[in-house]
């Protein structure tokens, strides 16, 4: 039995931490990207704000989109509250409520990532070979936390909640780092244009570290088509939106009251499965990844619903007994 | 290990570990031959093991003054204090007296009274306190017990007395310290637990849990015990989430929990509401239940009182139990020992004059450089006068308001209390302290084995409080040499 508070701090701290970690993955492509980008080529920075569904608090904090001031927005800037220190943080003020129900050693790997993003945050925004490291650092001192998880902490319900919250918000940020091509504007030269598509796709699928499994499981060569389906739909990758989903499932089926959850979750796989990717041009493609988020955050919000917010309208208001109020038994 | 000679050359107070000739008292003699046999440099080593165990740890306390820093780490020594069992034994039998008192106490001043029909006890006393709740009057809670935890503060003076400096019976803390300094102490000198027979005292959270679950009102189901806790940014965060954690019970906050028109206390959990069957709260009386007290508190949950005095939930320390955690209520306590138990007082009370009789009035303002004030309704050290280190105008404004408001205040003559010796810069050198035990009351009485002792880390301080610079140490109840 756990608190619906409790239930919902592990599931934004995970979440939390898991958007900082692709943050950073979103942004390191980025500047693999940029590298990449021959004469003719440009990036919109404007557009890397929309990926991560930030373009109007952007606009509303920074008066130009460039560089700089994305950077500073996705990394640092409190004000944005999915830029990865204010994730960071946020994660370690859940912590802090959290440490009954999780294992000690949490604590303290989660405030020395904090630590370390605020002493390095800055550097990050403004050196592009100090942002690699930094974020590359980021990544690293995440999955050591996410080993911890995996580990050492019992299969409950707590368990559940962290994984959860960590695969829906990878599945989501997969999307967001897909989208990453929306952002660019390719030169007419169509062989240019060409041997710059794949380059981006090695970038985009490198940045999710699916570069190598890629071409073992895949191909040799990248081409659209099949980075798209394999980060969608391949069910033996960790990062790609179907195995996320999987993962949900198998964890609602172990969760109480689950039955919706689990339909809800299993269908958008299926439709996934059965989406066909090919020959989608930039736009279908972001309309497409649109949808698929909007139809994560349904699944979110029945979540939300379903346990945060289960003890609304249980509450006795009128004397009775307790048989007929109807609270849960352990 | 080299003493700071210069120190104790001038010294005058008693010290818990060395004699007038500076020879080591009997309890300390194995840390002594442990310490000895340290090579050079060994302590420093282990002091700095004890900051990384602490920062791992995550010990900390907060300082209301310090906004926005939430974790700043208490300052801990090394150098345990010793007791010997025999004479621990003796405070123990008088601190479980003590609260057996209270207890009875607190009960009849909330039913029949009797101790101020008697004349034993002023009623108009009572009629001031700024703790006496009259939305208890008429409730007998389970056992007759009010107080179920008290933090009682000792202190040795210059004889060797020890005195009992006050009862904190509203929501004492401090013995999450008390347990992870043991744990700190194992972790850096394991070796002196195998050569010495240091009383263990770990089974607190086993004690807590019993003594919690003997006020559930469903006596047939496994007890739903929940520790309320105003939240992340109380200075005792860290013992709440630890206390729940060590007993497995449920870290709540006042918005977790509703009582439902039934009068039972539900929380709020993933699958809907869990009965509560009893309250380990740590939040003061006023933020309680908004229903019945402070009408603005966020911190509490409506209804509470509703359930409680249906006697659908327990809570611990009840509602109320404050009325005697009043440092005016204080000074009566001998005779409330006498009264209710026909029993001498084991520990001794210091003398103490009520501000509030005219003839003791003008005694204190006559000496104010000699006496300690208090107001009777602050803890932590807040708002007193130490007449002898506080300038003439310090004293005089003092005395307006002693004046002003006669019966929130009461005197007692400056203990030069006991020392220890404290690791500062390499040496040891005497630093001031006192003891915090915690007493457990409800059909059974339990008393800890030591307690917290809190020092005074800046030299000739006499301020041990954590809001206030001090820090702590473990506290050592040894085998008396046989």
């Amino acid at each position: 039995m756990m608190l619906a508070r409790v239930a919902e701090n592990l599931y934004w701290m995970a979440r939390n931490l898991e958007r900082a970690e692709n943050t950073a993955r979103l942004i390191n492509s980025t500047t693999y990207v940029l590298l990449d980008l021959p004469h003719g080529a440009t990036f919109g920075w404007k557009n890397l704000a929309e990926i991560a569904g930030l373009d109007d608090l952007f606009a509303r904090i920074y008066p130009e989109a460039n560089e700089e001031s994305i950077m500073r927005f996705l990394i640092e800037d409190e004000r944005n509250p999915s830029s990865i220190f204010a994730c960071v943080r946020y994660a370690r003020e859940n912590t802090r409520t959290l440490r009954e129900v999780l294992p000690a050693a949490m604590w303290e790997r989660i405030n020395s990532l904090y630590l370390y993003v605020r002493q390095h945050a800055q550097a990050a925004c403004s050196n592009r070979r100090e942002r690699y490291m930094v974020l590359n650092e980021v990544i690293q001192q995440r999955h050591a936390i996410v080993g911890l998880f995996s580990g050492t902490m019992p299969h409950d319900d707590v368990y559940q909640l962290i994984k959860l919250g960590r695969n829906i918000e990878r599945a989501d940020m997969t999307t967001r780092i897909l989208d990453l091509h929306s952002a660019i504007s390719f030169p007419n030269d169509s062989v240019v244009r060409e041997a710059l598509v794949e380059r981006i796709w090695m970038s985009t699928l490198d940045s999710l570290s699916a570069y190598q499994t890629y071409r073992r499981l895949v191909s040799m060569h990248v081409r659209s088509n099949d980075a798209i389906r394999f980060l969608l739909q391949d069910m033996r990758f960790p990062r790609s939106v179907s195995h996320c989903l999987s993962e949900m499932e198998a964890g609602f089926r172990l969760m109480p009251k689950s039955q919706q959850l689990q339909q809800l979750t299993a269908l958008l796989r299926l439709k996934i499965a059965q989406h066909d990717s090919d020959d989608l041009d930039a736009v279908a493609l972001h309309e497409y990844l649109d949808l698929l988020q909007m139809q994560l955050g349904e699944i979110h919000d029945a979540l939300t619903q379903n346990y945060f917010h289960a003890w609304q309208g249980a509450v006795p208001q009128t004397i009775q007994t307790q048989e007929e109020a109807g609270f849960a038994q352990q | 290990m080299e003493l700071a000679r210069d120190e104790y050359a001038t010294h005058t107070a008693y010290d818990e570990l060395l004699d007038r000739e500076l020879k080591l008292r009997p309890a300390a003699q194995p840390l002594f031959d442990y310490l000895n046999s340290l090579n050079d440099g060994e302590l420093a080593k282990r002091q700095q093991a004890v900051d990384a165990t602490i920062m791992a740890m995550g010990i900390t306390f907060t300082v209301y003054s310090e906004a926005g820093n939430i974790d700043r780490v208490w300052p801990f020594d090394p150098i345990p204090r010793v007791m010997g069992r025999k004479e621990w034994e003796s405070i123990q039998a008088g601190l479980k007296q003590r609260l057996r008192a209270l207890n009875l106490f607190i009960n009849d001043l909330y039913n029949e009274q009797r101790i101020i029909k008697d004349g034993v006890f002023p009623a108009e006393v009572l009629e001031e306190s700024a703790n006496f709740r009259p939305q208890c009057v008429g409730i007998t809670p389970r056992f007759g017990v009010w107080a179920h935890i008290c933090g009682t503060d000792l202190v040795r003076d210059k004889d060797g007395t020890v005195y009992v400096l006050e009862d904190n019976l509203r929501v004492p803390s401090g013995v999450s310290y008390m347990l992870e300094n043991r744990q700190i102490m194992k972790r850096i000198f394991p070796e002196v637990f195998r050569t010495t027979n240091i009383l263990p005292v770990d089974d607190y959270p086993t004690q807590l849990y019993q003594m919690l679950a003997s006020l559930s009102p469903r006596e047939d189901e496994h007890p739903v015990i929940a520790v309320l806790t105003p939240g992340i940014y109380n200075s005792a965060y860290f013992e709440h989430s630890y206390l729940a954690q060590q007993m497995g019970a449920y870290l709540v906050e006042g918005s977790d929990m509703v009582v439902g028109a039934d009068d039972i206390v539900y929380m709020k959990t993933i699958t809907g509401l869990q009965r509560v069957d009893v309250i380990y709260r740590r939040i003061d009386d006023a933020f309680l239940d908004p229903e019945v007290f402070n009408p603005d508190s966020v911190l509490g949950t409506p209804g509470l009182m509703r359930a409680w005095r249906k006697g659908n939930v327990g809570i611990a320390n009840a509602p109320g139990a404050g009325v005697a955690d009043d440092k005016v209520v204080y000074t009566f306590v001998p005779q409330i020992i006498r009264y209710y138990l026909n029993e001498e007082p084991i520990l001794a009370n210091v003398p103490s004059y009520l501000c509030m009789y005219a003839d003791q009035r003008e005694h204190v303002l006559a000496n104010l450089d000699k006496l300690v004030v208090k107001p009777a309704n602050e803890s932590g050290g807040y708002g007193m006068l130490i007449g002898p280190r506080a300038t003439p105008e310090e004293r005089e404004q003092f005395a307006e308001l002693i004046r002003k408001d006669p019966r929130n205040y009461m005197a007692q003559p400056t203990l030069e209390i006991s020392t220890a010796p404290t690791l500062v810069d390499g040496k040891l050198a005497p630093r001031h302290l006192d003891l915090r035990p915690f007493v457990l009351q409800s059909d059974k009485l339990y008393a800890t084995t030591g307690g917290l002792t809190r020092v005074a880390m800046r030299k000739g301080s006499l301020v041990v409080n954590s809001s206030q610079g001090g820090g702590s140490k473990d506290t050592w109840v040894v085998e008396d040499a046989a």
